[in-house]
């Protein structure tokens, strides 16, 4: 420890061994007894180190591999288990996002959807109803300072923010498998920002509901998404109605309370007219049982589609999760909110009301006959209990054992992973009710994650691979969006996949003809500095050494950016291309006339253009970018980072 | 198995250390251009399918005008087929339906029996959310959120061969859209142009590095990566025997310069230039019109202009494709009957479609549309839905591009063809 070796006074010293011990006993703080069996498998410590990073980090920064040998393979994972390491840094950069720190109420306050703005300027006068819609410039002026004035900002503002910091947090927390499993469970349980209804509530969704629980209890987890605005949303269960309605529906009598007092207390009719609206919505919303949840629960979050259960499983379990919603905020049913505030809170207990953070659970809209899921028998009337024991048999039934383990391995291992390492993996599940730090121990532990069929098998993402870049090249990000864009170009536009089963994990998926040709130009133009707010100093990377020839420049550079691999081929290959005589008569050939082409494309009509502009090979005086990058050097990365070694991790 | 490598490579293009950039000799760029490439592509069918997303109004885009309750329902967004209309008459179809006039495009091919409308088209989900909607339609599976794949890429696995060139499947999208998720081949590009190596440097310059990755893709990877590899250099090498920034549409077309104009000006592209283009899909966006949705001349007159002048500028740009080629649009849901508070339409339920084609049971709107009143309309609403999409979108799939397994096509699906489509 570092501060141990200090010279420090003896007091401070006390305090840190006090802090130390202190966090063993009180946080999740643990030590775990295990050992890689890489050296069976006929690795390296070096290799190992790389094959670590490789699968549980989005990179290794320059000189990782060693500073993990150094610290001890094992040391350095559960280090990562533990996900404590200070990320100071970070958090000054991710300081310039405001919006980061809002609660749902807030947003919902603060980044109400366009549709939502143009509805209060008609009902508060602010625009003539006739206008809407329209292009014109007054318009737009309109809506700007109207939002401006009410302190109401546009909620793409949110998702950029939203989006920023998630690049910046993959590219710089030390807690790298934090991250990573942060990423693996919110594709697990995916909501999408393409509906309008949930995505608002998604930066909640990750930073409260998915990152604490990201390597602790699969239950904790399962319930903690279930009882989220983004997934009640998403899979619509908010809405789901049990059919027996028939006792006193406390949510008519609020909705009651509420239009009388607005008839009341309105000073004006468009006071009325929402408060009609709201109710008219309400309505709506209480149109009767809704499955979507309960069977993505069992077919994606939990069973698998082959897990064993039925339709009637399916339609029992939506049964038991009436009543489970949303409580009221932003400008959904403010009114209710406000009548719910007037009742004490053990009234609302009493009856059989839940209410932890955004969760409601309200128990006039929960179905109250028996119902039966996979034998066993729910209610016929315990309420919230019953979706909450639901979930926990679930989470720790067999068949989802099997499932997730399958899904972290194929994660974390290869497309195919052994059956017997899911067996493992599954069994080490069963064993600690889904403790997921020691279901990822089981994984490393056992020699099939180390065996030669593993190495360097999956094929990265495109946000693995930018971010990736970034690491690999210790690039400065001042504009995260740009890399984003890049991303999704690629192919994975992050937080957008619409389906419920989120990105499929495997190469197929990622790797087509468009996808393949922008990872290509992605390392072009990441290598040439020519994505803004992305900056790589190569020559840094190289501790100012310039190489002497290009050959030199491609080994060096190689060893780099992709350390502990045998690139022997790829540098074979690339080579006598480098060096092609052939090629430099054409260069020197050529004079400085001609802009650069921007495109293959154009480069192809300028093909029998003579005045080229000039490039020479690796000289002391290259033309050099912005960056001191000589444009030779750039070039080398760009096509290391395009080549088809660098794709697989 | 006649794999795209292997064709590819019969046509002549993959010659080793060949460049790009000006790499490729002029024999080989005419023996691209000749039938030697160009004949087994020939004769394949394709299928254009444009997305409208955002539900359009099927009772403005074509609507039943001697229907006193839908002139009720919608004081002054209601028009009629009358010389007397203010602003323009719709045109009369058959005596009760009348078409949108900006959709004036359309009105030959109708009366040519080459455009068919289906009416009262919509999906048994009777969802109102655009997203649910959407998903339902693009996934082919109306009750099951996590079907995994669209129904237009399991129609690519349904060809039934393999696909021929990375330009089976393409949609002019920037994102691959639902329809097309899935584990057979396709490609989301929203500009053809963007399929290039993109770089700065001396055409000597970018022929080396376009030659090291192809080299690198060629030697030193393996399974996927070097396949995939190839066929993206294939792809470009395709692509780079058109001039595709000066292209000119043929027969005088005049695209509307928007993104569905562009994206169908591409898409004929890639069907002129034989590159084994059987799925296109295009998106037209704006028609969630809760808002002055106007009558011949607002928002929804100049959607549907632009929807029938790039279809009609498509139609002619292919010409001598035109019978190879069937194009289809669709939409989540319709709109209410009666016009909202605010001069426009809210979510309802039936809306309609059109389909383009030489092979089409034209000249007709197909479908049951009762009359509008209320014990007609679905939740005391809307337009009923009487057709399901699916009956309408297989049979489209079976005659067009002989697709005749719905099990895999349209899951839980087990209905009737409408005939909607000439046998």
């Amino acid at each position: 420890m570092k501060l141990l070796k200090k010279a420090t006074p003896v007091i401070c010293v006390l305090a840190v061994v006090f802090l130390l011990l202190a966090s063993f006993l009180y946080d999740s703080h643990e030590r775990y007894s295990f050992k890689f069996p890489y050296k069976r498998a006929g690795l390296t410590e070096q290799q190992a180190a790389a094959h670590l990073l490789n699968r549980f980090t989005y990179g290794a920064t320059p000189g990782q591999i060693d500073a993990v040998v150094k610290q001890g393979l094992e040391n350095w994972f559960t280090q990562q288990l533990n996900a404590d390491l200070p990320s100071d840094s970070l958090n000054n950069l991710l300081n310039q996002y405001d919006a980061l720190k809002l609660s749902n109420t807030q947003i919902a306050n603060t980044f109400p959807k366009q549709g939502q703005v143009i509805r209060m300027m008609i009902d508060q006068g602010r625009v003539n109803k006739d206008s809407v819609k329209t292009d014109r410039k007054e318009y737009r002026d309109k809506i700007d300072s109207f939002m401006r004035e009410k302190g109401l900002r546009p909620e793409q503002e949110l998702f950029r923010q939203f989006i920023n910091q998630k690049v910046l947090r993959a590219a710089y927390t030390p807690n790298q498998l934090q991250e990573v499993m942060t990423d693996f469970w919110f594709n697990h349980f995916n909501v999408s920002i393409t509906k309008n209804d949930c995505a608002q509530f998604i930066p909640d969704y990750e930073r409260d509901v998915i990152r604490p629980n990201a390597l602790g209890r699969f239950d904790t987890l399962l319930l903690a998404t279930a009882k989220s605005p983004a997934m009640l949303y998403y899979l619509d269960n908010f809405t789901s109605t049990g059919a027996d309605n028939s006792n006193a529906n406390n949510r008519q009598i609020i909705a009651n309370a509420l239009k009388q007092k607005l008839l009341m207390n309105a000073n004006d009719t468009a006071q009325v007219i929402m408060a009609i609206n709201r109710q008219q919505k309400l309505k709506k919303s209480q149109q009767g049982l809704n499955e979507n949840y309960a069977r993505e629960v069992m077919e994606l979050h939990t069973l698998g589609v082959d897990g064993g259960y039925t339709q009637q499983d399916v339609t029992n379990a939506a049964k038991v999760l009436t009543g489970w919603t949303i409580y009221p905020m932003g400008a959904y049913g403010n009114g209710i909110l406000n009548t719910l505030n007037k009742i004490p809170a053990e009234q609302l207990a009493a009856r059989g009301f839940v209410h932890e953070g955004d969760f409601l659970f309200t128990p006039n809209r929960h179905d109250k006959t028996e119902k039966v899921v996979l034998g066993r028998t729910f209610g016929p009337n315990n309420g919230y209990q019953e979706g909450v024991d639901l979930l926990e048999m679930l989470a720790n039934h067999p068949s989802t054992a099997k499932f997730i383990s399958r899904k972290i391995a194929v994660r974390f291992v290869s497309d195919n992973p052994p059956q017997t390492l899911i067996n493992k993996m599954a069994k080490s599940f069963e064993a600690t009710h889904g403790d997921i730090r020691q279901m990822l121990i089981t994984m490393v532990s056992a020699p099939e994650f180390w065996s030669k069929s593993a190495l360097r098998e999956k094929t990265k993402s495109p946000f693995e691979l930018a971010i990736g870049a970034v690491r690999n090249l210790n690039a400065t990000i001042t504009q995260p969006y740009q890399l984003y864009n890049w991303i999704s170009r690629m192919g994975e536009r992050k937080y957008y996949y619409q389906a419920p089963t989120g990105f499929p994990d495997r190469g197929q998926y990622w790797i087509n003809t468009g996808s393949l040709l922008s990872r290509m130009n992605f390392g072009l133009a990441i290598a040439a500095n020519r994505i803004p707010g992305v900056k790589i100093d190569l020559a840094a990377l190289n501790n100012h050494h310039e190489p002497e020839s290009s050959q030199a420049a491609l080994a060096t550079y190689s060893k780099i950016i992709m350390p502990e691999r045998n690139l022997d081929e790829t540098i074979k290959r690339l080579t006598p291309m480098l060096n092609d005589p052939d090629l430099a008569t054409k260069v020197n050939a050529a004079s400085a006339n001609t802009p650069p082409a921007s495109s293959a494309m154009q480069a192809q009509t300028m093909k029998n253009d003579t005045a080229a502009k000039a490039w020479k090979l690796v000289k002391p005086a290259a033309p050099t970018n912005n960056n001191g990058n000589s444009q030779m050097l750039a070039q080398v990365v760009g096509i290391i980072i395009g080549s088809p070694e660098y794709q697989r991790r | 198995m006649l794999n795209r490598r292997a064709f590819l490579k019969a046509g002549g293009l993959t010659l080793f250390g060949v460049g790009l950039m000006g790499g490729i000799p002029g024999f080989l760029a005419e023996a691209a251009a000749s039938d030697k490439l160009n004949a087994p592509y020939k004769r394949k069918k394709t299928l254009v399918c444009i997305f409208q997303r955002g539900a359009m109004d099927g009772l403005m885009a074509v609507t039943p005008f001697t229907d006193q309750y839908l002139q009720d329902a919608r004081p002054t967004l209601f028009m009629s087929a009358a010389k007397s209309q203010q602003g323009g008459p719709l045109i009369d179809l058959d005596g009760r339906f009348g078409l949108h006039p900006g959709m004036a495009a359309f009105e030959p091919m109708f009366r040519e029996k080459r455009l068919a409308i289906v009416h009262g088209i919509g999906s048994p989900n009777n969802t109102r959310s655009h997203f649910d909607a959407q998903d339902y339609m693009e996934s082919g599976t109306p009750f099951n959120k996590g079907t995994s794949s669209g129904w237009l890429n399991r129609a690519v696995g349904l060809l039934g061969h393999d696909s021929l060139t990375p330009f089976s499947a393409v949609s002019m999208t920037s994102a691959m859209p639902r329809s097309f998720y899935g584990d057979n081949p396709a490609l989301a590009v929203a500009n053809l142009q963007d399929f290039a190596l993109q770089m700065r440097g001396t055409p000597t310059n970018v022929n080396m590095v376009s030659r090291s990755f192809e080299d690198l893709y060629d030697q030193t990877a393996t399974g996927l990566l070097k396949q995939t590899g190839r066929e993206s250099f294939d792809a470009l090498k395709l692509l780079q025997k058109t001039d595709l920034k000066n292209y000119k549409p043929a027969n005088n077309a005049v695209y509307p310069n928007s993104p569905l104009g562009n994206s169908l000006k591409q898409i004929a592209q890639l069907i002129k230039m034989d590159v084994g283009l059987e799925i296109a899909f295009a998106e037209s966006n704006g028609w969630d019109t809760h808002f002055n949705q106007g009558t011949q001349n607002g928002i929804f007159g100049r959607n549907v202009a632009d929807l029938s002048n790039s279809m009609m500028a498509f139609w002619n740009d292919i010409g001598q494709y035109q019978d190879d080629v069937t194009v289809m649009t669709m939409t989540e849901f319709g709109r209410t009957v009666k016009q909202n508070g605010t001069g426009g339409t809210d979510h309802g339920r039936a809306s309609c479609n059109f389909i383009l084609s030489n092979d089409v049971n034209g000249g007709l709107v197909h479908g049951d549309v009762k009359p509008l009143s209320i014990e007609n309309l679905e939740d005391g609403r809307d337009l009923a839905v009487t057709t399901d999409f699916r009956s309408v979108f297989s049979e489209v799939a079976d005659k067009h591009l002989k697709i005749t397994n719905n099990r895999v096509l349209f899951p839980d699906w087990k209905g009737d063809q409408i005939g909607v489509m000439r046998a």
